[in-house]
């Protein structure tokens, strides 16, 4: 088996609205996967389907090579989720409900494997387990889900936006946990998320949805091809002239006593002979970062709904202007 | 000013269904005590009768009130006056701690606080909500006792009572809120206080001082410490006093002043009983849905058991009381015939098919509450940490509704024991204390329905589950309990299951009715249990 997660074509429709539209996303065995999306997209919808609390309107999914809804049970066996809202049982201790979610796997809390797998846990994420689920933050009540999914030994995580409400601090901590869970077990990850560093930290590929569908995906270095390194140096009486004719080099502009372009980041080796020629001082080169590609995916939305696919790779991207709450 | 009124009228949007049920609830039970005292006892000689029964038994005395004489009007204030204010007592208390606590347990109430309207407006609006809520309250008992047709003064002095009494929990309640950091603790004591308030003053009426005739009590100290014991000593249409009526208004706005006080000490949010801590691990017995149910259930389960209990012992020792009191009396004994509207040989049985009849009612609440559980389960998003384990959906409705199983034949059960030995202390032998035991298994049939039915309900139409629970309950009891009293049609009052549940008469037990709806249970929760397998988490 090497895809955990498969959907193909997935539709769920929440009366008129279409909160997933064509869904297809593949995640492959023991990879930590970023999914990526703005508020409303539909990452939520998906991770329920994949989970088997909702049912897609049409399409398939198959997760760990089961069908989510029909094998509910038995798949979550096999897989620990963390969900994006995290609600707690107000007069159950943070303790008890991870002892009772662990317990509802089928298994037994009173091995020292588990209570010091516990205990390791609620010391990194400096969580206090006696305090009543109603007199938790939400910073508080999202590390008990973390920790309830994280002690367990799972073939598969889902995480929607699982450090929402974490400080800093936690977040690299759950960066490191999972990194750990990855490379011990070769258990798979799919998290949702809208903070961009942090999946670039953790996901080895991405799939960025909108509106219900894929609109990209890949490694993050295949969809860094699709967006421009930034360059920039010292003007310092530097001829531009070479520089402004160079097919590779775009938006050439001033900035004060600096000179700035972008270059097509697989084409940036093209450029670094020219600007050597040129004895440039104060180089600086930024390759794009996830939030550019985001950007370059979601930036639209505000601008013209205007139909003006051309048919190429990314044609389907501009068909979907509008932008929803809540999905 | 401007603030206030806004979230004046946001109190007032929010519970104008709520408020409007209360009140009119109130209003109409008033109306029809009357109409109902008028037409079980007509004359002035009947009702003088029950009365030096009444008063001969102090078990009536706690359930009824202070006898002032047998007239209309004084013997209608008599019998209903202090349920009217035990309900007043819960509106304002559920309405205080619902605007208080439970906003700023919710978070909600930070949003208001830190706008301009401050700590202060929000506490004033709600004050002002529940004070116009008592002036309505206060209104309606006084038309209802007017529509049935009392003197305008005693029923005028009667609302007010009401209403004043209302005032003073409407106090305790925002106290509670204060004291108490979550609105489920809130609720609990303050509606705890308001029955102390109801069972206070019963038991100063029962101790009281009785006049040669019978007709009339002279309440003991204890009746002088309850905000409904001061509403009956307004003496509502023999006396028509209102000074009794400061001490409540009195105790109200006191309460409200100490809240005042608070308020310009405390942190928003902060109370003055802070939450206990909990255990690190679980406890061994917790580990799957029944026993997370159970966890969940348990207070509530108790109190419903505690609640068949009392009536238990209330059936037995009300039953000794008035056996006696009936030997020498046998116009007495067609009048409570036909207050009881039950058939049985004995009056200690008709007593215990009328007030096990009661029990019923409480042990199909508890069996109600399993299944609003779990909708609350779901809203709130814990049911979906359940449900991404291995636990299917059928498993976990399953568990509720044992649970639920369980608890309706726990609240029976505790009824029978409350009035077997209750009846055994008070040396009754007869073929009653052998009746207990049938009695208590014949209102099982219709209590399950009110958990079969819910659960279909919420397996189809989850988010009407608890508006249609409670409103099938309310309904049933109506017209199956009330229903003849109301002087309904019979085939309303065929719509309910309580209409159905078997009475055990002298020559055996009809069980037809019941397996019926033993077999409708079973319809409805294999029903449930199959459909829910096809249904959506969280859905709406």
């Amino acid at each position: 088996m090497d895809t955990a997660i498969r959907t193909v074509d997935l539709h769920k429709n929440f009366g008129q609205v279409k909160a997933l539209d064509g869904l297809d996303l593949e995640v492959s065995t023991g990879e930590i996967h970023g999914f990526l999306g703005p508020n409303g997209a539909g990452k939520t919808t998906t991770l329920r389907i994949l989970l088997g609390l909702a049912r897609a309107s049409s399409g398939s999914a198959s997760v760990l090579g089961l069908h989510p809804w029909a094998d509910a049970v038995e798949l979550h066996r096999r897989v620990a989720s963390v969900p994006g809202d995290v609600a707690l049982w107000p007069n159950l201790s943070g303790g008890e409900a991870i002892d009772l979610l662990f317990r509802l796997r089928g298994g037994t809390t009173d091995s020292p494997v588990y209570r010091q797998r516990k205990q390791r846990l609620c010391d990194v994420f400096d969580f206090d387990p006696t305090k009543r689920g109603r007199a938790y933050s939400k910073g508080n009540r999202q590390k008990v889900a973390l920790i309830a999914a994280l002690v367990t030994d799972a073939e598969l995580y889902l995480f929607d936006e699982p450090t929402s409400g974490l400080d800093p601090l936690m977040e690299s901590v759950f960066t490191a946990e999972i990194h750990r869970i990855v490379q011990e077990n070769g258990s798979s990850v799919l998290l949702s998320s809208h903070i961009l560093s942090e999946v670039e930290h953790l996901a080895s590929r991405v799939s960025i949805i909108r509106s219900g569908r894929i609109v990209d995906g890949g490694t993050l270095d295949s969809l860094r091809h699709l967006t421009r390194t930034e360059i920039s140096f010292t003007r310092d009486g530097v001829d531009m002239d070479t520089l402004a004719t160079a097919p590779q080099v775009h938006d050439l502009s001033l900035d004060g006593d600096r000179v700035k372009f972008g270059a097509d980041s697989d084409r940036v080796h093209e450029v670094l002979p020219l600007l050597g020629a040129l004895g440039v001082k104060g180089l600086l080169v930024a390759p794009p970062s996830l939030e550019e590609l985001f950007l370059h995916h979601y930036g639209d939305s505000i601008a013209a709904p205007a139909e003006t696919a051309d048919g190429g790779p990314h044609s389907h991207r501009h068909r979907h202007l509008t932008t929803r709450t809540g999905a | 000013m401007d603030a206030l009124w806004v979230l004046y009228l946001q109190r007032l949007r929010r519970d104008r269904w709520q408020l409007t049920s209360w009140v009119l609830s109130i209003g109409v039970l008033a109306w029809f005590a009357v109409e109902a005292i008028a037409t079980t006892f007509g004359n002035q000689a009947a009702r003088a009768e029950i009365l030096q029964l009444a008063t001969a038994t102090p078990a009536i005395l706690v359930l009824r009130g202070l006898a002032r004489g047998p007239e209309l009007g004084a013997f209608t204030f008599f019998e209903i006056y202090t349920f009217l204010a035990l309900l007043a007592g819960l509106m304002n208390t559920f309405l205080a701690v619902r605007h208080t606590r439970a906003e700023e347990e919710s978070g909600r109430a930070e949003l208001v606080f830190a706008t301009a309207a401050g700590r202060w407006v929000p506490l004033a609006a709600t004050v002002l909500h529940g004070a116009v809520a008592n002036v309505l309250v206060a209104g309606a008992t006084a038309i209802g006792f007017l529509g049935g047709g009392l003197d305008p003064a005693g029923s005028i002095v009667a609302g007010l009572a009401t209403g004043a009494a209302g005032f003073a929990f409407l106090g305790v309640g925002l106290l509670a809120g204060r004291f108490f950091s979550t609105s489920r603790g809130a609720n609990g004591i303050s509606a705890a206080l308001v029955m102390l308030a109801y069972l206070l003053r019963g038991f100063g009426d029962a101790t009281g001082q009785i006049s040669g005739d019978g007709l009339t009590v002279t309440a003991a100290w204890p009746s002088w410490l309850s905000p409904i014991g001061w509403g009956q000593q307004t003496f509502a249409y023999t006396g028509n006093r209102l000074w009794p009526l400061l001490l409540p208004l009195v105790v109200g706005a006191g309460c409200v002043a100490v809240v005042g006080i608070i308020t310009a000490r405390r942190d928003v949010g902060t109370s003055l009983l802070a939450g206990r801590a909990g255990p690190a691990e679980a406890a061994p017995t917790l580990r799957g849905p029944f026993s997370l149910a159970l966890r969940l259930q348990r207070g509530a389960i108790i109190g419903w058991c505690i609640g068949g209990l009392a009536m238990g012992v209330l059936t037995g020792s009300l039953g000794n009381a008035i056996q006696s009191a009936i030997t020498t009396n046998p116009q007495v004994t067609a009048a409570l015939r036909a207050m009881v509207e039950a058939q049985g040989t004995s009056m200690t049985q008709l007593l215990i098919a009328a007030l096990f009849e009661v029990s019923g009612i409480l042990a199909a609440a508890c069996g109600l509450q399993a299944v609003l559980r779990l909708r609350q389960e779901e809203v709130a998003g814990t049911a979906g940490l359940v449900l991404s384990e291995p636990v299917s959906r059928m498993r976990w409705l399953r568990s509720f509704l044992e649970l639920g199983a369980v608890s309706v034949v726990l609240v029976m059960a505790f009824t029978a024991v409350g009035a077997w030995f209750s009846l055994l202390l008070a040396g009754d032998s007869s073929g009653a204390v052998a009746d207990i035991w049938q009695t208590a298994l014949n209102q099982l049939p219709a209590a399950l329905i009110y958990l079969s039915l819910p659960a279909a309900v919420f397996v189809l139409w989850p988010r009407a589950t608890i508006a249609v629970g409670w409103a099938l309950l309310g309904l049933g009891v109506v017209f199956g309990v009330y229903g003849g009293m109301l002087g309904f049609d019979r085939t309303l009052r065929d719509l309910s299951p309580f209409t159905h549940s078997p009475v055990t008469t002298g020559t055996g037990t009809d069980w037809s009715g019941g397996f019926w709806m033993l077999g409708i249970t079973a319809v409805l929760t294999v029903f449930a249990l199959a459909a829910v397998r096809r249904r959506e988490v969280g859905a709406a």
